[in-house]
């Protein structure tokens, strides 16, 4: 163990060391212990090196511990189920873990873009807006090169394997964080009675209490965090969400958590899926969770500082230094200097000269250092350099030395005097960034403390209260109590009465202020020393944002864009609050006056297999179908998605392709007879003594006029006068209507109905109900339907005088009670039965069976398309786009003269009048062959300089077998008074051909066929 | 009158296909011969007394809440109820309201063919609905006696509570049950589940 984890301390930690796992990091084989993570076993390792930066490819090392991590990008596990652009500080180290870095190429170690580095002045912040315009002819060649270079990590290019699923929660009280102010408020809540959601992004609750070294209540941090965690489980409301990090706060207290269910059990190697099989368990969830008051406890962000070379792989967060050493017993470098600008860093020091690290200097830019945690670390004779700066690193693949200065305030006589001190690591800190984000993300405004030199959130816009290290707190034991209040205050504003619980005890140790020092200043000017980095991962340096405000921009989020400040994964964790501190200094205004940029979700990265859920696959989009369904799939009938449902496209014979089966079907109901699925159709029953006055607003013809047992077809029209929706209506009974819709309309024309009645119209008593799934429809069509439906046996006579077209009776047919609809989409003698769903499979068999006798045709929603075609009738939504009236169609004849309805009035405006609006006319082919592609803009004349301006465009086109020749209907600029003339359609990849304008009725134009 | 042999739910090819677990902590019954009616009267004037005579039990008066003496009669809006009875029942109980409330403010439909019934339950029931549905079932918000109408998945249903082991019932528009029923399988897997047929219950 000791070849391979150099840096492992001999005891300590979390880590189990019973449990020793092999992983893979960038092909190499590598060892750790179950509780590292990634990083920490990396650590443990000795592999400083993880990354190279995202411009100018500096070797990059691990620099914290947690969410704040910049530079350790990984791509983890191998094939369809690798993750690109994970954190190795998030990711649980597992038996056979494949890592790969995801920058640098050929490698990590040796990247050939390193050149960058070195002509690093001239990849300035708007580097490529300014270099890449130009000529612009080269834009495709440069996109490839950028896209090529840019990005961390590759996305899988198989399908994911893995499952996610979403949940949905409420509760009383949402706690994000379960570090010691999350669980006491979690504690104070639970005990209150409150329905708890207690969510950490870490595999073990407590946060920074498994990795520091005070007490509470007499017990180490880590027991008492252990504790309070059991007695929660117990509390039957509360549920604990560990590994989930509580990513986006939405409007009305709507927030969203990634929940990592099962860690991956890994890869052997390129290409080998995930060990843990695909499909079983659940990889992550997404929890959507609406919660009545949220307390947000998600703890601090240690700040870098800033100066030369602050990017060496080396240089650490204080903090980091210190987790990595109590958590996970890894020591990040043997020979140390800490620099500082505030008492929290001497921890650091402190804990690395415990774990036997040699601990050359902590250098504090304040005159009179820390208060008591100084006089600790003087006790071990750590040396403290007061009033001196860390200014330069030496070093490239990792720190050999840090150059260090005495400072007072006044850069260029310091740096003169800076003197060389060896060592390997460098633990910085500039202060405390509380993690405001989600305060943020809720509305929630920010306040900034002078103090402490930091925001806090101050105002809150949503039901949310911060508390903790988050709410700007310092100390533990000011932490405990703060979780504890807002607890407490969150079960009040609940109306729940807050149980009492004590406050724990803790010690408070007593600090020296923090000194503001937010750069520190350079031999040279910014632009000519050494980079100065604020944000690690996008390469944003000090003399980025000077660039910046010398080319104009002031505005804090102007000055993000052009230097990628606050970018990315990172969304400005570490960097933020310098970059903007240095704006500031520059603009010579205050850091509040600056302000921030905005907080969004997510959070952290976000995979898209969790936001996608369950909906992927055939879950993706809910499938509805009609009774007869499972027929249809037997007869092999491929299927046409009409919104939602499936419905049958043709049902092929012995192999037939479409046109084949189409033909063969067309032909069979214009010659003997077909049935069709036609349940789609919307159906509502309106009844109600009001009825009629109700549909005749709703309706274009005269609804009074309805005889009882018949129908006509009526249309509806929007407000605007245009064509919404048409159907059949029948009258059952004097009050007593039933409507059908088209299938893709029926949910819409039923709220519409429902909007007019119950927001306009309320004095009309009318009472509508969807019939849409109860009944279903089977059409039956050609001249031998009618002794189909004989040979069933039927309880009424159906022949032409007792039954004649448009008329609807109530019978039983096939020992089955049905109601008989005689009408005909298709032009000919038709019948459709309407029958419970329940029993329409075995009607359809019924008909199936007594349709052999005449060769029956079962026939889809194609040849329904070519019979219609043939007879002009229009598919709305086809022939219509929301900007066709039914005069445009030829409908006149279903406008009542005598009555007002929905969008007569528009009708009347000038644009509806005009004479050359689109209308509906037929086309035939000259060649006598081409079915023209549905879409086909048409022309008047071929040949004229371009734009040439179009007349029209095809809304229909088939191939008519009972005519032997293509037909087409189409919209075309005063079409109906056009009839013989021939205009132009214009064909992708061929000459334009020219068609003849005729009616839009091709086939049995009287009518006659259906009235026998 | 029909042959009741010829009487299918739709949910035959689906329960003939999935495959059901050793153990199951979640059962998804299909209920087999229920008959639906819609009624919609204003509860304004003796419609609704006229109707609680026949029904034999009140009208739920309260919003997402539903009754059960001899039917199940849920609430869906201030004018609306859906009453689930046995398929036999329905035709009987049609003609009797629509004669009762003939010559009022009234509609009386049946919708048996349109509506499938299931009952979820198990250990992890609640669990499952939550994955598909926002409402918070949590039983001291959502217990017996309360039902909504809602999303489950992506299908519109009436969720109820049938008893507090818990049994949900959901209803389920018939051309969505197939949708419903493997998103239930694909949402359940993890906890094991069991599709069965259920008879009038």
């Amino acid at each position: 163990m000791a070849a391979m984890q150099p840096n492992r301390l001999q005891q300590g930690g979390r880590i189990d060391r019973t449990r020793p796992l092999t992983f893979s990091f960038d092909g190499e084989v590598c060892e750790g212990f179950a509780g590292d993570t990634l990083a920490s076993a990396l650590i443990a390792g000795d592999l400083s090196l993880v990354g190279r930066s995202f411009k100018l490819r500096r070797p990059r090392g691990i620099v914290g511990s947690g969410a704040e991590e910049p530079n350790a990008i990984m791509q983890v596990g191998a094939g369809a189920a690798a993750q690109p652009n994970l954190l190795a500080t998030q990711v649980e180290l597992h038996e056979g873990l494949v890592a790969h870095t995801t920058k640098g190429w050929p490698g990590v170690r040796f990247d050939a873009g390193a050149i960058n580095d070195i002509f690093g002045r001239m990849l300035s912040a708007g580097f490529y807006y300014k270099t890449f315009m130009y000529p612009r002819s080269l834009w495709k060649l440069y996109e490839r090169l950028i896209r090529a270079s840019a990005g961390f990590g590759r996305s899988p290019a198989a399908p994911d394997p893995d499952t996610y699923e979403h949940m949905n929660a409420h509760c009383d009280v949402l706690v994000a964080g379960g570090g010691p102010a999350g669980l006491m408020a979690a504690l104070a809540a639970a005990r209150s009675g409150a329905r708890v959601i207690l969510a950490d992004e870490q595999n073990e609750f407590g946060g920074s209490l498994l990795a520091c070294t005070e007490s509470i209540d007499g017990k180490p941090a880590a027991e008492w965090a252990a504790g309070v965690v059991a007695e929660l489980r117990n509390h039957p409301d509360c549920t604990l969400l560990p590994r989930s990090t509580v990513f986006g706060y939405h409007d009305h207290n709507f927030l969203t958590i990634a929940e990592r269910c099962t860690v991956d059990a890994g890869s052997s190697g390129d290409g080998v899926a995930s060990m843990r099989p695909p499909g079983e368990g659940v990889r992550e969830r997404l929890w959507r969770v609406r919660a009545r008051q949220v307390v947000l406890a998600q703890g601090s962000f240690e700040r870098p500082l800033v100066y030369c070379n602050n990017d060496r792989p080396g240089v650490m967060l204080a903090s980091a230094v210190s987790t990595y050493i109590h958590r996970y017993a890894v020591l990040p470098g043997r020979r140390a200097v800490v620099f500082t600008n505030n008492d929290s860093a001497y921890r650091a020091a402190i804990d690395l000269a415990d774990a036997g690290a040699e601990v050359t200097a902590i250098v504090d830019s304040r005159p009179g250092g820390a208060g008591e945690l100084g006089a600790r670390a003087q006790a071990l004779q750590i040396p403290v350099l007061a009033g001196h700066v860390v200014c330069d690193v030496a070093g490239r693949r990792r720190v050999r030395g840090a150059g260090i200065a005495r400072w007072d305030g006044d850069c260029w006589d310091t740096v003169r005097s800076t003197i060389r001190i060896d060592c390997d690591l460098v633990a910085m800190s500039g202060g405390w960034n509380p993690a405001v984000h989600l305060h943020s993300q809720a509305g929630g405004r920010l306040a900034w403390d002078n103090s402490q030199l930091c925001f806090v959130p101050s105002q809150a816009r949503q039901a949310h209260l911060s508390a903790g290290a988050c709410n700007g707190r310092r100390s533990l034991g000011e932490c405990l109590a703060d979780g504890l209040r807002a607890g407490r205050e969150a079960v009040s504003k609940l109306g729940m009465e807050p149980t009492a619980v004590e406050a724990p005890a803790a010690a408070t140790v007593p600090e020296n202020p923090i000194e503001a020092l937010w750069r520190v200043p350079a031999a040279k000017d910014a632009d000519r020393c050494p980079k100065q980095f604020i944000d690690f991962q996008n390469d944003t340096s000090v003399a980025d944002i000077r660039l910046a405000v010398r080319e104009g921009y002031r505005n804090v989020e102007h000055v993000k864009r052009y230097t990628a400040l606050g970018f990315g994964t990172d969304q400005g964790k570490l960097g933020n609050i310098n970059g903007l501190a240095v704006l500031a200094d520059i603009l010579g205004k205050a850091i509040p006056e600056v302000g921030t940029t905005t907080f969004r979700p997510a959070y952290t990265p976000v995979s898209f297999g969790v936001g996608a859920g369950e909906s992927v696959g055939p879950l993706y989009d809910p499938v509805r179908k009609t009774a007869l369904h499972e027929w249809h799939e037997a007869a092999g009938a491929p299927m046409e998605v009409v919104g939602q449902w499936h419905r049958p496209w043709y049902f092929p014979r012995d192999g037939e392709a479409l046109h084949a089966a189409v033909a063969r079907e067309c032909l069979a109901v214009r010659n003997s007879v077909g049935a069709m699925d036609a349940s789609t159709l919307g159906k509502i029953d309106a009844r109600g003594s009001d009825v009629v006055e109700f549909l005749e607003r709703i309706y274009t013809h005269d609804v009074g006029r309805m005889k009882i047992g018949r129908c006509v077809y009526g249309i509806m029209l929007g407000e605007d006068g245009m064509l919404m929706d048409d159907g059949v209506m029948a009258r059952l009974g004097e009050q007593h209507f039933y409507l059908t819709t088209t299938t893709g309309g029926a949910a819409h024309v039923l709220g519409w109905l429902e909007k007019w009645l119950q927001t306009e119209w309320p004095e009309l008593e009318v009472y509508l109900t969807s019939l849409t799934e109860h009944y279903s429809t089977i059409a039956v069509a050609g001249p031998n339907s009618r002794r189909v439906l004989e040979s069933l046996g039927c309880d009424i006579p159906l022949d032409k005088e007792s039954f004649p077209f448009m008329a609807v009776r109530p019978a039983v047919l096939a020992d089955m009670r049905v109601t008989l609809f005689r009408v005909s989409f298709s032009g000919e003698l038709a019948f459709e039965i309407n029958i419970d769903s329940n029993f329409a499979l075995a009607m359809w068999e019924r008909v199936m069976e007594a349709g052999k006798a005449f060769d029956i045709a079962p026939y889809g929603t194609e040849t329904m398309h070519v019979l219609r075609a043939e007879k002009g009738f229009i598919i709305v939504g086809q022939e219509t786009d929301g900007s066709v009236t039914p005069v445009d169609l030829g409908m006149n004849w279903l406008l009542s003269k005598e009555k007002d309805f929905l969008g007569k009035r528009s009708l009347r405006r000038p644009d509806c009048l005009r004479e050359d609006r689109k209308q509906l006319i037929g086309l035939l082919s000259s060649d006598d062959r081409t079915v023209l592609p549905e879409g086909t803009q048409l022309v008047e004349e071929t040949g004229k300089p371009t734009p040439v301006p179009m007349c029209g465009h095809v809304t229909s086109s088939y191939r008519s077998a009972c005519l032997g020749h293509p037909i087409a209907l189409a919209l075309v600029a005063g079409g109906r008074n056009r009839k013989g003339e021939t205009i132009q359609a214009v064909l992708p990849d061929r000459e334009p051909l020219p068609v003849q304008i005729v009616a839009p009725t091709f086939y049995d134009p009287r009518g006659r066929r259906q009235h026998v | 009158m029909a042959d009741t042999n010829a009487h299918r739910h739709g949910l035959e090819p689906f329960l003939a296909s999935v495959e059901s677990a050793a153990e199951a902590r979640v059962r998804v019954g299909v209920v087999s011969d229920r008959g639906f009616l819609t009624l919609r009267l204003d509860p304004r004037n003796g419609a609704a007394t006229a109707a609680a005579r026949i029904l034999g039990q009140p009208l739920p008066p309260a919003s997402s809440a539903y009754t059960e003496v001899v039917h199940r009669v849920y609430w869906l809006g201030p004018d609306e109820w859906l009453i689930e009875t046995g398929a036999n029942r329905a035709a009987e109980l049609i003609s009797e309201l629509s004669e009762a409330l003939a010559g009022r403010p009234a509609a009386v439909n049946d919708v048996s063919g349109g509506h499938v019934s299931l009952r979820v339950s198990g250990v992890d029931a609640r669990t499952v609905l939550a994955k598909g549905c926002t409402l918070d079932m949590h039983p001291r918000e959502f217990g017996p006696g309360q039902c909504a109408r809602t999303s489950l998945a992506k299908a519109v249903v009436v969720l109820s509570v049938a008893d507090d082991a818990p049994t949900y019932s959901v209803i389920v528009g018939r051309s969505s049950s197939d949708y419903l029923c493997r998103w239930l399988a694909h949402a359940a897997r993890p906890h094991g589940v069991r599709f069965s047929i259920l008879q009038d219950t």
